[in-house]
């Protein structure tokens, strides 16, 4: 079969922003047209080479600034590359920037006509695909309502509407698939199989490698604009996960203040905590249902961990993590504001910020509590503590394993009747 | 790289006027529907100056120019067209940075929206200079025919420069502040208020290099005078058009790969 996407030794130049040339014709005017094609340059892309199958869905992972999306616009042709070329075969959708061309005042109905000619349909098409498309976002009594009474969920909603319904042989996607409530990313994601399965070409720029995982046939793994592995899922994402892991110990600071845990643990950094320290983690406190401290909890109590952080400096939506494990390191939840779709404000100075577990229903036992703060999209640790904080379950009637459920034995005669309660 | 719209097959041109009518047809709906005078806003500008003007040049300064009213009316609204197009077009680019990144979008299309939007405000108040022309006994010639040609050249000349000041305006922010007041200059030097026949003989041919002075004349002569606009005028200004929206495009259509990554 023939590719529906072919890149060869793609690569793509950018001028920095602080570079030398003027930006007015005041400047350019004072320096005499001199430096107008001067400044320093640097690749956003370097020699990429990857080809997509019609039907095939291909991820690309890599950290802020990696290229990724530089590389998706290369391919819908915006832009020219340097060296190298894009070939496409049929029609190119995108799901980039949802709501391109949406404008508050007018209504949901004419903002579908406006970005629906935008994405590429005809009036003509957008007419026939109307009913669908306001079905698909599930917005029918809102329809004829301003788009500036919708809330961002609801927008989203009508772009992820719009631009599904452009049967695209090649659809280009970034990092939008965290639309709405579960029930629409479901929906999402129910549509982009459709499309896979009538032999669209996808490619997916995301930071939820899990996503990657269960969605992708083949991943991509970008960084400083060069392809550094592509192929089976499974084994990119390893290898982009160890290489987070490596910079986050290359930025973690040789010395550093040694701090005591409430439980009189000493954390000490490259032994039991790692990160860049730009947003430090300063206390770790866990509580019960009565607001003690939790040290010893009942499977099935309440557990609050209530993190406070110290940011000297600006952080900009940064993640942060609370995981619980065994002893022996099995993972038994492994919770992130990220995967939460809970987006931070911009953090500067000091703030507290808390997981609400409200009922825990773990087997008897030590389990350790590990919390980390990550930078945006996790490409490297700010402050992880690691094994430093624990909490005891009191035993249960439960001998192996970790969850300890909520659960009773009921003792009757055979009866057909399905289980009631 | 379908980008540009260089491959010219029916169903690409029907998308291009599909693409121009909504966005021309989103301005409009932006711009009026939260306002209790709606469409009647594209007459206020225009009236609001035509009584300055009569006040000033025919009450004040008492020029002797005939029916000053429908004359300055038209030299108004033609200008204002040209002006207030120009002047978005110079943004069009900049102030569209989500779309025109957009896979496939035809950027080219932005200043043509500029354009348009405008001939649409200049087309609602054409029915008011008719009706000032029944009022001032003028009435209309069969000559009037003719005006949607002068319309025509006039929407390539501005759209050519159009394409020119958007993308001047995308590699220099500033082209935007300097359009503005050359526009303001040339109002003066366009017979908007007052007639080319006044100014003084020896710097006739250098005022005439300017297009807006023939193109003024041409809407005056259908429908003030009642006669045909020069021919030869009306050509020269029709090639100049042509070629100014061609050129215009072209130097567009080149940069249009670098303003992607600059704006």
């Amino acid at each position: 079969m023939p590719h529906a996407i072919v890149v060869e030794g793609l690569a793509k130049q950018f001028r920095r922003y602080h570079a030398d040339r003027p930006q007015t014709l005041k400047e350019a005017f004072v320096r005499r047209w001199q430096h107008i094609r001067a400044g320093e340059r640097f690749w956003a892309l370097r020699d990429v080479s990857f080809d997509v199958e019609p039907g095939q869905l291909v991820g690309i992972v890599g950290s802020n600034g990696a290229g990724k999306s530089t590389l998706l616009r290369l391919i819908g042709g915006v832009g020219h590359p340097d060296k190298g070329n894009v070939k496409i075969q049929g029609r190119v959708a995108a799901l980039l920037e949802l709501g391109t061309g949406f404008h508050s005042e007018l209504t949901g109905r004419e903002n579908v006509f406006v970005s629906g000619v935008i994405a590429g349909l005809t009036r003509r098409q957008v007419t026939q695909r109307l009913d669908s498309i306001v079905a698909f976002s599930e917005l029918e009594p809102f329809i004829d309502s301003p788009l500036r009474t919708y809330s961002t969920g609801m927008q989203m909603r009508l772009a992820f509407a719009i631009g599904v319904h452009t049967k695209p042989d090649v659809l280009l996607i970034d990092e939008v698939l965290a639309v709405g409530d579960l029930a629409f990313q479901q929906k999402c994601l129910a549509r982009i199989s459709q499309f896979k399965a009538d032999n669209c070409a996808i490619v997916l720029v995301s930071h939820d490698l899990g996503q990657i995982r269960r969605l992708c046939d083949k991943a991509l793994w970008l960084r400083c604009g060069r392809l550094l592995a592509q192929g089976e899922p499974e084994a990119v994402i390893e290898q982009y996960v160890a290489e987070m892991e490596t910079e986050t110990r290359r930025k973690t600071p040789t010395e550093w203040p040694v701090r005591t845990t409430p439980e009189g643990k000493e954390l000490r950094v490259h032994e039991n905590r790692f990160g860049s320290m730009e947003l430090e983690i300063v206390s770790v406190r866990m509580f019960d249902r009565q607001g003690r401290p939790a040290i010893e909890l009942r499977s099935g109590d309440p557990l609050h961990v209530e993190i406070d952080y110290s940011a000297p400096q600006r952080i900009e939506a940064p993640v942060f993590s609370v995981t619980i494990s065994t002893e022996d390191g099995q993972a038994c939840t492994d919770l992130s504001t990220a995967a939460a779709g809970v987006t931070l404000p911009m953090l500067e100075g000091e703030g507290r910020i808390t997981l609400h577990f409200e009922r825990l229903d773990l087997n008897g036992g030590r389990y350790y509590v590990d919390v980390g703060a990550y930078k945006q999209n996790w490409d490297y640790a700010y402050d992880c503590h690691w094994h430093s904080y624990s909490i005891t379950v009191l035993p249960t009637d439960n001998k192996k394993g970790f969850l300890h459920p909520p659960h009773s034995w009921e003792f009757g005669d055979i009866s057909h009747e399905p289980i009631q309660k | 790289m379908k980008n540009l719209g260089g491959n010219l097959d029916v169903q690409r041109l029907i998308y291009l006027r599909d693409l121009l009518r909504e966005l021309v047809v989103r301005d409009l709906k932006v711009r009026y529907k939260r306002s209790v005078l709606g469409f009647a806003w594209a007459l206020v500008t225009p009236l609001l100056f035509l009584s300055v003007f009569y006040f000033i040049f025919k009450v004040a300064l008492s020029l002797e120019i005939p029916r000053f009213g429908t004359y300055a009316f038209t030299g108004m609204l033609v200008y204002s067209w040209f002006q207030t197009s120009v002047s978005q077009a110079s943004g069009a680019i900049t102030d569209s940075r989500e779309l025109i990144r957009w896979p496939g979008f035809a950027a080219a299309v932005l200043p043509a929206v500029s354009v348009t939007t405008n001939l649409i405000h200049f087309m609602l108040a054409l029915p008011l200079l008719m009706m000032f022309l029944l009022i001032d006994g003028t009435g209309l010639k069969s000559v009037v025919l003719l005006l949607p040609v002068v319309i025509a050249i006039q929407f390539a000349l501005t759209l050519g420069l159009g394409y020119l000041v958007a993308a001047g305006n995308a590699l220099f922010h500033d082209t935007q502040h300097l359009v503005a007041v050359l526009l303001q200059l040339l109002f003066f030097l366009t017979p908007v208020f007052y007639d080319a026949g006044m100014v003084p003989e020896r710097y006739q041919a250098l005022y005439r290099l300017n297009p807006m002075v023939h193109l003024v004349e041409a809407y005056r002569a259908i429908l003030l005078g009642g006669t045909w606009p020069s021919g030869s005028d009306l050509l020269t200004l029709g090639l100049l058009a042509a070629g100014l929206l061609y050129v215009g495009h072209r130097v567009f259509v080149h940069l249009s790969y670098r303003f992607v990554e600059e704006v």
